[in-house]
């Protein structure tokens, strides 16, 4: 029985024997292939190759013991890396919540909504009263359908009721890439489609759309006419009013105005006027920029800036904890060495220099690596298809990165604090009695 | 007519260091005065806890006196304040110690070169002064070995050139041979000793070894933190 057993075992072993040599060099492969894209592999070349040829400096010197224990170095370069990612990434998506994307034609629409609620709807008579106020230069109802497309469960795109012949002055910014807009005017039971929308969902003129209601208890069913593209958001898709009206059996109501004003100048005038046209009615109208608009509409979404600005602080206390461990310990075994350059004539101040710029230069690294990761990762990926159409853009401004990389840099200036003050307080003697 | 005594380049007076240990005072060394000749080779020795280390200390600057003054090349100084101490340590006193002490991450002529980087010294000339003092201790051709990779021996005749580079006049020695084997230890007080009879050097050793303290000029004992009565000068 033993032998047997010895036998299979052996037998196992040459069976398993080439997938384990296979296994081994895989990681070794995987480990070489990392050591060849790891930035401090090159840095530590560089600087080797530097120091050969004209000697030690202060700046070679801090490098040369940033990359001393290479893994911990670099694992202290990516979490400050992933950390710094993670921070850009929630201050876009704070600003992407509560910053929507703006276009220069955007300063010239006003909305128009029930002062109650804007889930409120307004008189459609109210129409004739806005039209004569000065500096409007186009009108039209804007109804938020919210439907939901095909089979889908939530409603992925915005569809709106508007007038065809008015809205056409409203909307400016924008081009008809395919069909021709006087078909959206003639065609009662067509829609204006937005292009993201139509390569999203593979559309073509002449299909059909069709909704289910969301708000309102009836559903649409649209033939497509007309293609816009051009807009800061290429995906809505909007309707005849009229049609609205109808399978409502409700044509008195509108759910807000959406205006135009003639210049950026008057628009706060108009907003006021339109406001007082309506003071003590039965609908009472709050009226605002677009963009004070969308900032109200997405106060919907709860106080999203709070809750991200708290997630963002979290990532940079413990980025800043990991950050002021790592090189605690990484100066705590450096401390003989550090207490010999005392010896040597080296001041506090030149140490503190070499701790902070140590420091420094690694998060510095790691924020270049990270920031720029999240960078081209936002920049690159289709952000609409992932989170099916609830984001367009996502949209790292240098301002956001620029905060990344304050926080970063006062990361490494603050983790460098400790080390500096406990290496200034350590007498020559006492840090030449440290073991290695 | 005979000739004047030469000037003291260390003269230590009345020099005590008390430490304290929780609520014990302990005295290192009790009203230690000695004066050290330009040139000389002085060997301190004694049992462990006798002062002799903490004497070297005081003398070279990284340890404070409790009272008495330390004084080397006319400067007191316990007067100087941590930069002061810092910049007369790299222009005046070179470190040679037990274990050496390179910077594990630097070869040894990048080791010797790092004391000149305090100095106004151009790369040039950095790297001349630093060939030369590898020269010195006969280790030119092996400056770009990292510590890791040179014999004890090797690696504390680099900490020698690097003790010598910056010219001090002062050299200090922490039992330089306490972890070398006897032929290393040969060569290594060699060059200490060669170092006072051609550069000049003046240097300070402390040492348990007596075959060690045989390469010095002058003898000094010291027990329970006072100077003993010893052999004196050779």
């Amino acid at each position: 029985m033993k032998r047997f057993l010895q036998f299979c075992r052996h037998g196992l072993w040459l069976l398993f024997r080439p997938l384990w040599w296979l296994l081994v060099w895989v990681w070794r492969a995987v480990l070489f292939l990392l050591w060849l894209v790891n930035p401090l592999t090159w840095i530590e070349w560089v600087t080797r190759t530097w120091v050969r040829k004209f000697g030690i400096g202060h700046f070679s010197f801090v490098i040369v013991n940033a990359v001393r224990n290479q893994r911990r170095a670099t694992l202290t370069m990516l979490s400050v890396a992933i950390s710094s990612g993670l921070l850009v990434s929630l201050l876009t998506m704070q600003r992407e919540l509560t910053v929507p994307p703006e276009s220069e034609a955007a300063s010239l629409r006003v909305i128009a909504r029930n002062k109650v609620s804007i889930t409120q709807p307004l008189p459609a008579k109210q129409l004739p009263v806005i039209e004569k106020i000065p500096g409007v230069v186009a009108v039209s109802p804007f109804t938020f359908f919210g439907g939901n497309f095909r089979e889908e469960t939530v409603t992925s795109f915005a569809q709106f009721a508007v007038d065809p012949v008015r809205f056409k002055g409203i909307i400016v910014e924008g081009r008809i890439a395919e069909g021709a807009y006087e078909d959206f005017v003639k065609d009662r039971t067509s829609c204006f489609v937005g292009a993201d929308t139509m390569k999203r969902y593979g559309l073509k003129i002449g299909d059909r759309m069709r909704f289910t209601g969301t708000f309102y208890p009836v559903d649409l069913d649209l033939k497509i006419v007309a293609v816009f593209q051009g807009t800061v958001d290429d995906r809505g898709v909007f309707f005849h009013h009229k049609l609205l009206d109808e399978l409502t059996g409700d044509p008195g109501t509108v759910g807000t105005w959406y205006l135009r004003v003639a210049s950026a100048e008057v628009a706060n005038d108009v907003i006021a006027r339109v406001n007082r046209a309506f003071e003590n009615t039965s609908a009472e109208v709050r009226t605002e920029t677009e963009r004070a608009f969308q900032m109200s509409f997405m106060s919907m979404l709860g106080n999203v800036k709070l809750i991200i600005g708290l997630i963002s602080s979290m990532v940079v206390i413990t980025l800043l904890l990991m950050t002021v461990s790592t090189m605690s310990m990484a100066i705590r075994e450096r401390f003989r060495e550090l207490a010999v350059l005392k010896a040597l004539g080296f001041r506090r101040t030149e140490l503190f220099a070499f701790i902070l710029a140590e420091s420094f230069g690694l998060a510095a690294l790691g924020a270049l690596v990270g920031i720029g990761g999240a960078w081209t990762f936002w920049t690159f990926i289709d952000l609409q298809k992932m989170t099916n159409g609830f984001l367009i853009y996502f949209e790292v401004t240098p301002r956001i990165m620029a905060t990344g990389a304050i926080v970063a840099a006062l990361l490494g200036i603050v983790s460098a604090i400790a080390p500096s003050l406990a290496v200034a307080r350590t007498s020559v003697v006492d840090g030449l009695k440290t073991l290695d | 007519m005979a000739a004047p005594p030469p000037v003291p380049i260390v003269v230590v007076r009345d020099l005590s260091k008390i430490y304290r240990q929780g609520d014990i005072n302990v005295t290192a060394l009790n009203s230690v005065s000695l004066d050290i000749a330009p040139g000389e080779f002085v060997v301190l020795m004694g049992p462990s806890g006798s002062g002799k280390s903490t004497l070297l200390h005081i003398i070279a600057g990284i340890d404070q006196p409790t009272s008495g003054s330390a004084k080397v090349q006319g400067i007191d100084i316990a007067r100087l304040n941590q930069s002061q101490l810092a910049d007369w340590r790299n222009q005046n006193v070179g470190f040679v110690f037990q274990s050496f002490n390179l910077i594990p991450v630097l070869t040894a002529a990048e080791n010797v070169e790092l004391p000149l980087l305090l100095t106004n010294l151009s790369r040039k000339e950095r790297r001349q002064q630093t060939l030369t003092a590898l020269e010195l201790v006969g280790l030119a051709d092996r400056g770009h070995h990292r510590p890791d990779q040179l014999s004890g021996g090797q690696q504390q005749r680099a900490a020698i050139a690097r003790a010598l580079v910056t010219d001090p006049a002062l050299i200090v020695a922490d039992e330089p041979t306490g972890n070398l084997d006897a032929k290393s230890a040969g060569d290594v007080l060699e060059i200490l000793q060669s170092l006072t009879r051609t550069a000049g050097k003046t240097v300070v050793m402390v040492t348990h070894d007596p075959k060690s303290a045989s390469y010095g000029s002058r003898e000094l004992h010291l027990e329970k933190g006072e100077l003993a009565p010893g052999p004196g000068p050779k």
